[in-house]
């Protein structure tokens, strides 16, 4: 058995080591990295600009200018993060190139691991686009490093979840239209309690919602923080719902990247 | 291990569902040959290869790789190297990229594994376009390109699932070529899943061949091809005015035969079936040429592996 082996070149880069440089390679420089933070700043700019400049429209306060942008900032690059989370695997499946990585000695978890970093790698790089944007508008009523700092950790949980919970479904998926669809309608759920009129709010079962909810109790810290000037552990109750569901997509994550199959709609 | 043959299976099975895509394969593959694995569509040739390459894993049975287990699925990978049936490439990367991500994913050092990836691109010919996004490669280009990824781990055992399949006919004469030329220089297993059963008689030592996940037939070109027991005829064509003459030698020399087209001079021989036609084929020749008739041409039918191929297939 040994000799099977003997003399195989086992000193180079750890296994998710060359996937993440692989991956960050093919999103940054050929992929749809650079055109998704353009659209992305876009974004940015545009809401930035109306709520902060133009009197007309503008009926903001100065601080819910501030937790608007911020939220949107906060919202749509965890958004990026499961758009690149959720074509990871399935993608590959997709395009056939899944079954040569899978012929290769790196543990599965590496593979995945590689992929995920990446993925949030367009947190990373979205956070950073909107720093200015926050900075500039939060200043003035001093929260601009309130609002940079909570929006970066309310920011990463959320994309760690996202990230978490895309792969999860990619690993699964079978077909990279499905993953991206069952992704986004998770999300577009996600999202639904922050539009729930005030009255269904109410109640232990609202609250237990709103908590629950990773997004909506995450976006309700921020906005303690910059609207209500809250001090940062005040209201940490509200992290609760991210943290555990983060924990809970890549533990299941993890466990399910552990498993990848070139089909898993076949027992393999 | 060095006693070891490079392939044995017993008993693999696999299913989908209530399909069985493989039923009972017994296997065994010494070190060195080149396998030829055929069998209709949806006969389990890349079921089998799958489940060889660990990329699924058996329902019942068992199988080693070189000495190594099925149970140790990395270590088979890293023994074997795959071109995946209908593999597909990553456009937005170049041919050397690709394969030097894949050999640093076989733990290479990155200028270990550049080295390997520029020496191999070599190897499959494709020197020159290294450097050129894979989205730019022809069809046949692409394929070379997936025989050096197969490449990158120096395996012990090579599975080439259908190397030729929408390739033109001089992208497949290259393609086996470049497949030849491959196991001469690195002296590997291979295990040749193709529908072109010429080249498998040119270049395979041994064939197996699968129908509906049950081997119908294995062993070389030649015991495969008499075991499937086609009755085998030979044609021979010699001058019109000598064929009463031809008729008579070969009844001399115990040979069942029959006058054919008169006017065209064509002999019809029924050779035995427990005989190799190659053999049957000499000695009827040999009687002609003995005896003073010229041959003019001679067309072996039924001898072929294509015919072989299609007995054990549409009979079981």
């Amino acid at each position: 058995m040994a000799a099977a082996v003997e003399g195989r070149p086992t000193t180079g880069r750890a296994p998710w080591l060359v996937t993440t440089d692989r991956e960050l390679r093919d999103l940054w420089l050929t992929g749809r990295g650079l055109p998704l933070m353009f659209v992305y700043a876009l974004l940015l700019s545009i809401t930035s600009y109306l709520v902060a400049t133009n009197q007309a429209l503008n009926f903001l306060e100065q601080r819910e200018a501030v937790s608007l942008t911020l939220q949107v900032a906060v919202a749509v690059g965890a958004l990026l993060v499961l758009l690149g989370a959720a074509d990871a695997v399935s993608g590959e499946r997709e395009r056939g190139t899944l079954e040569s990585l899978l012929l290769s000695p790196a543990p599965r978890r590496a593979l995945v691991a590689g992929k995920a970093i990446a993925a949030l790698s367009l947190w990373v790089a979205a956070w950073v686009v909107s720093i200015p944007y926050v900075w500039y508008l939060g200043h003035g009523v001093g929260v601009g490093g309130v609002a940079v700092a909570s929006g970066l950790v309310v920011g990463s949980l959320l994309a760690l979840f996202l990230a978490g919970y895309g792969l999860l479904v990619s690993t699964l998926a079978q077909s990279n239209r499905l993953s991206l669809s069952v992704s986004l309608f998770a999300l577009l759920a996600l999202y639904a309690p922050t539009q729930m009129p005030s009255s269904a709010q109410q109640g232990w079962f609202g609250g237990l919602l709103l908590r629950a909810d990773p997004f909506t109790s995450g976006l309700r810290y921020l906005g303690k923080l910059v609207l209500e000037g809250h001090s940062p552990g005040q209201d940490v109750g509200w992290l609760v719902g991210p943290v555990v569901a983060t924990a809970l997509a890549v533990g299941a994550a993890l466990a399910v990247a552990g498993r990848l199959t070139l089909d898993p709609g076949r027992r393999s | 291990m060095s006693g070891s043959p490079a392939l044995e299976a017993r008993g693999l099975r696999k299913s989908y569902g209530e399909i069985p895509a493989v039923d009972g394969l017994d296997l065994e593959v010494e070190a060195g040959t080149v396998l030829g694995l055929l069998g209709p569509n949806g006969a389990g040739k890349t079921t089998v290869i799958r489940m060889l390459s660990t990329i699924i894993r058996p329902d019942a049975g068992w199988f080693t790789l070189a000495g190594v287990p099925q149970s140790q699925p990395v270590e088979i990978r890293r023994l074997v190297g795959v071109l995946p049936e209908s593999a597909g490439y990553p456009r937005g990367q170049t041919g050397e990229e690709w394969l030097t991500f894949h050999a640093m994913l076989f733990g290479r050092p990155r200028p270990d594994a550049r080295a390997t990836a520029r020496r191999l691109l070599a190897e499959v010919g494709l020197a020159d376009r290294g450097g050129t996004l894979v989205s730019g490669y022809s069809r046949g280009m692409r394929q070379r390109l997936g025989i050096a990824r197969a490449l990158v781990n120096d395996p012990q055992v090579v599975f080439l699932d259908e190397p030729t399949l929408g390739l033109d006919p001089i992208g497949q004469l290259q393609m086996v070529e470049l497949m030849e030329r491959i196991v001469r220089q690195h002296g590997v297993t291979v295990v040749l899943s193709t529908h072109l059963l010429a080249e498998v008689e040119q270049a395979c030592d041994r064939v197996l061949i699968l129908n509906r996940g049950r081997v119908v037939a294995h062993g070389t070109v030649a015991e495969v091809v008499r075991s499937a027991a086609i009755p085998r005829r030979g044609l021979v064509k010699v001058p019109p005015e000598l064929r009463g003459r031809a008729l008579e030698v070969l009844a001399g020399a115990a040979v069942d035969a029959a006058a054919g087209d008169g006017d065209l001079g064509e002999l019809e021989l029924r050779l035995p079936a427990d005989v190799a036609p190659e053999t049957a084929a000499a000695k009827a020749l040999g009687s002609l040429l003995d005896a003073g008739v010229p041959v003019l041409g001679f067309t072996l039918e039924g001898g072929r592996l294509n015919d072989a191929f299609l007995a054990v297939t549409e009979g079981a």
